[in-house]
């Protein structure tokens, strides 16, 4: 099965790789199904998985905070709302909170490598918002490749939970 | 919220997602000012004749917008300013990969051509688009701030080699600060209705958005 929390959509279709764009969160436990973010930038890609319950999720953060927010934004726009929202939405499908193995990739600066501060670099804001986010709830990390100047691809394997994350020209790497 | 209490303290505020066909127009004109201007500057370059197709002005929500410019690993070049003063807003110029290659072949030939980063191209060739980008984007907002008579300021402008999703995903998400809907005026350089040589992007912010049609002479 397969359930698009962000649009409340419901699949039966079966071997899908399900794209999750920016700010849209994703959760499955059907084994046939590849979560992915595809060239995340200044964007976190944020996993949870229980690989004993056979349930993954995944969401694409674009800012840290929803204080700013004016009017409500997708579920998984804003790193402190996204965070608990994929937590509650993996446990809904039969998640352990006790099980839960988190791991995350994007963060970078995308624009004028060496520039400098200031420009864009929100990147780095994202990824302190999303471990901030995940203490709050009491889970740490397992993994995270975040930061530099490079676009990342992430995906997750419902099945075996493996997560991988490739750049430009690379291959993909288990994360 | 706080945007329903500004809306009933100021009914007469300008909506910038309740546009007229007439406003679309000023705003495709826009598009075609700016980019004329940047076409004749790239031409000027290379010494090439630059073709322009008809810009498009539409509001899209931000998520749909990596999709408009192509294919989410799809690797660009794409230069980003960000305009500051009167009507903040972003504007992009983006390059499939072999026009990028083809451009720094046009500018640096018979320069000898330093070992390939991990973008693909070696630091004076990255160099070289950094600086077509400054122009191109310069060329645009000038035209623009002559057009409208705003004063208008760049940011210096910045340069990624990267795929599509990635460098549009970061432009956007400082749009999405702002809004939900981004004001996209797009012209293609190339054939008419194809990408097929680059892309000029421009988003006014929001509030930006009836400044920039009130600098063009219209009511909004």
């Amino acid at each position: 099965m397969t359930t698009n929390v962000a649009t409340g959509a419901h699949t039966a279709i079966r071997a899908s790789s399900i794209k999750v764009g920016l700010g849209q969160l994703a959760v499955s436990r059907d084994p046939a199904d590849v979560l992915s973010a595809l060239g995340l930038g200044s964007c976190i890609g944020l996993v949870i998985t229980d690989t004993s319950a056979g349930v993954a999720g995944m969401v694409h953060v674009m800012l840290p905070d929803s204080d700013i927010a004016t009017r409500p934004g997708p579920e998984g726009k804003y790193a402190d709302t996204a965070v608990p929202s994929l937590i509650d939405a993996v446990c809904a499908l039969g998640a352990h909170r006790s099980r839960l193995i988190c791991a995350m990739a994007g963060g970078a600066q995308m624009f004028g490598a060496g520039s400098g501060a200031g420009l864009l670099n929100i990147g780095q804001r994202n990824a302190v918002a999303v471990r901030v986010a995940l203490e709050a709830a009491g889970l740490r990390l397992r993994a995270a490749q975040t930061g530099g100047n490079s676009g990342r691809t992430l995906e997750v394997t419902v099945a075996t939970g493996v997560i991988t994350v490739r750049t430009v020209g690379g291959t993909p790497a288990p994360l | 919220m706080s945007e329903q209490g500004s809306a009933e303290t100021a009914a007469t505020v300008f909506d910038p997602y309740v546009l007229s066909e007439m406003h679309m127009d000023a705003l495709r004109e826009v598009g075609n000012i700016g980019a004329g201007t940047a076409a004749s500057s790239l031409s000027t370059m290379t010494g090439q004749p630059v073709a322009m197709a008809v810009p498009r002005a539409s509001l899209v929500p931000i998520e749909d917008v990596p999709n408009m410019i192509g294919a989410a690993e799809d690797v660009i070049a794409a230069t980003y300013m960000g305009v500051v003063g009167n009507a903040p807003g972003h504007i992009m110029f983006v390059m499939p990969l072999d026009v990028a290659h083809s451009v720094c072949d046009l500018l640096l030939s018979g320069l000898p051509v330093g070992e390939p980063g991990p973008s693909g191209f070696c630091d004076m060739q990255l160099s070289a688009l950094q600086e077509v980008g400054n122009i191109l984007t310069g060329s645009y907002l000038r035209a623009l701030a002559d057009l409208t008579g705003l004063h208008l300021e760049p940011t210096p402008p910045a340069l990624g080699v990267d795929m599509v999703a990635a460098l549009l995903g970061a432009v956007m998400s400082e749009v999405s600060r702002t809004t939900e809907l981004a004001l996209m005026i797009e012209t293609a350089f190339g054939d008419d209705a194809s990408a097929s040589v680059g892309q000029f992007i421009y988003v006014p912010e929001p509030g930006s958005v009836g400044t920039v049609l009130r600098g063009l002479g219209m009511h909004a």
